[in-house]
C-alpha cells in the first residue's frame, strides 16, 4: 500500500463521515432549531465581555482610551484620592465590602477619543480603611475647600454608613452639549 | 458676529448642566437628595412657591447664594428645578421666578435658613422617617 493510497482512504473516510453527520444533522432537527441555537449562540457571544464588570452605576456609552489604573487616564483630570481600579474595584465601581456616597463632587473632563466634555461625578468608596495603592490628585476646576461642593480636597464620604474613606470612582453624568 | 455667536452658544450652559454641575453633588442627578441632611428638591418646593415670602428662598440658601454662577444662570436653574422635579406642586397661577427678584433675593444670605421656613412657612422634617 503506497502513501497516496493512504491518502485517498483518509480523505473518502473524513469525507463519508461528514456527509452522513450533516444528512443525520439535516433529518434530526428542524430549520428554526439550528437558527434559535445561532441566536443563542450570537447573543451569547455578546453578552459575554460585560460578564466581568460590575455595573454599579447606569453609565451612557462613552468611548475610553488610556489605562484607568493610571492617573493621566481622562476620567481623572479633576481626580483627588486613590483610584479604586487599583484597589479591586473599577473606575466606575466600588470595590467589595465599600460603599459609594451618594454625595459628590462633580466637574468635567475632555475625552481625547471625541473631544467632547464630560461631566464627571467623582464619587468615594467607603466604608473600608483607605486602600493607599495608586494615590492620584489631579486639580482641573478643583476650587478652595470654602467652595466645599467643588473641592475634590474633601472627602465625600457623606450619606454612607460609614464615613471611612477607602477610594474614588469616576462616573460620567452626561455631555455638556 | 458670527464669532460672538459662535462663543456664546459654547459658553452659556445650560440650566440642566449648571444644575449637574453646582448643585447635583449634593442634591443627587435626579434631585432626590440625600434626606434628611440633603433635602430632596422634589415635591415640597412647588407648593413653598405659594406663599409669598418664600420665593425668594431658594436664592437665599447658602448652596445657591455661593454657587460659582451669574444670578441669571442661578434664575434659569431654579426656575428649571420648580418645573423639572415639581410640577404637580406648583401653584396654577405660578409666575417664573426674575432676574432682579433673584438676584435682590440672592445678596440677602439666610444665615438661619431653618428659622425663615419655621417664621414664613413650616419647619423642615428632620426627622429619619423623612429618607
Amino acid at each position: 500500500m503506497n502513501i497516496d493510497n493512504i491518502f485517498d482512504k483518509t480523505y473518502y473516510w473524513i469525507d463519508d463521515n461528514a456527509r452522513r453527520t450533516s444528512l443525520a444533522l439535516a433529518r434530526k432537527l428542524s430549520r428554526r432549531s439550528f437558527l434559535s441555537r445561532l441566536g443563542m449562540f450570537i447573543a451569547g457571544a455578546a453578552s459575554f465581555p460585560l460578564l466581568p464588570v460590575a455595573r454599579s452605576f447606569a453609565q451612557e456609552s462613552v468611548e475610553e482610551v488610556g489605562d484607568p489604573q493610571s492617573c493621566e487616564y481622562w476620567r481623572y483630570c479633576a481626580m483627588s484620592g486613590t483610584l479604586c481600579a487599583c484597589c479591586g474595584g473599577s473606575y466606575t465601581s466600588c470595590p467589595p465590602g465599600s460603599e459609594a456616597s451618594p454625595i459628590t463632587w462633580v466637574g468635567t473632563c475632555t475625552n481625547p477619543v471625541d473631544g467632547r466634555d464630560y461631566l464627571m461625578s467623582y464619587n468615594d468608596c467607603c466604608g473600608k480603611a483607605v486602600c493607599s495603592r495608586c494615590g492620584c490628585h489631579n486639580t482641573e476646576g478643583d476650587k478652595p475647600v470654602y467652595f466645599n461642593s467643588n473641592s475634590s480636597t474633601v472627602l465625600w464620604c457623606f450619606g454612607t454608613e460609614n464615613t471611612s474613606y477607602h477610594c474614588t470612582v469616576s462616573l460620567v453624568l452626561g455631555t455638556t452639549d | 458676529m458670527a464669532i460672538a455667536l459662535f462663543s456664546s452658544s459654547v459658553f452659556a450652559a445650560s440650566p440642566r448642566i449648571n444644575y449637574l454641575l453646582y448643585c447635583s453633588g449634593c442634591h443627587r442627578p435626579t434631585g432626590e437628595g440625600n434626606p434628611p441632611n440633603v433635602p430632596t428638591l422634589h415635591g415640597e418646593l412647588g407648593s413653598m412657591m405659594s406663599v409669598n415670602e418664600m420665593r425668594g428662598y431658594l436664592a437665599r440658601v447658602p448652596g445657591s447664594a455661593h454657587a460659582p454662577i451669574t444670578d441669571s444662570e442661578l434664575t434659569e436653574v431654579l426656575n428649571w428645578i420648580l418645573v423639572e422635579f415639581n410640577a404637580s406642586t406648583l401653584p396654577n397661577n405660578f409666575e417664573k421666578l426674575s432676574v432682579e427678584e433673584v438676584t435682590e433675593a440672592r445678596a440677602n444670605i439666610l444665615a438661619n435658613p431653618n428659622q425663615y421656613r419655621i417664621d414664613y412657612w413650616k419647619a423642615y422634617d428632620f426627622s429619619e422617617s423623612s429618607k
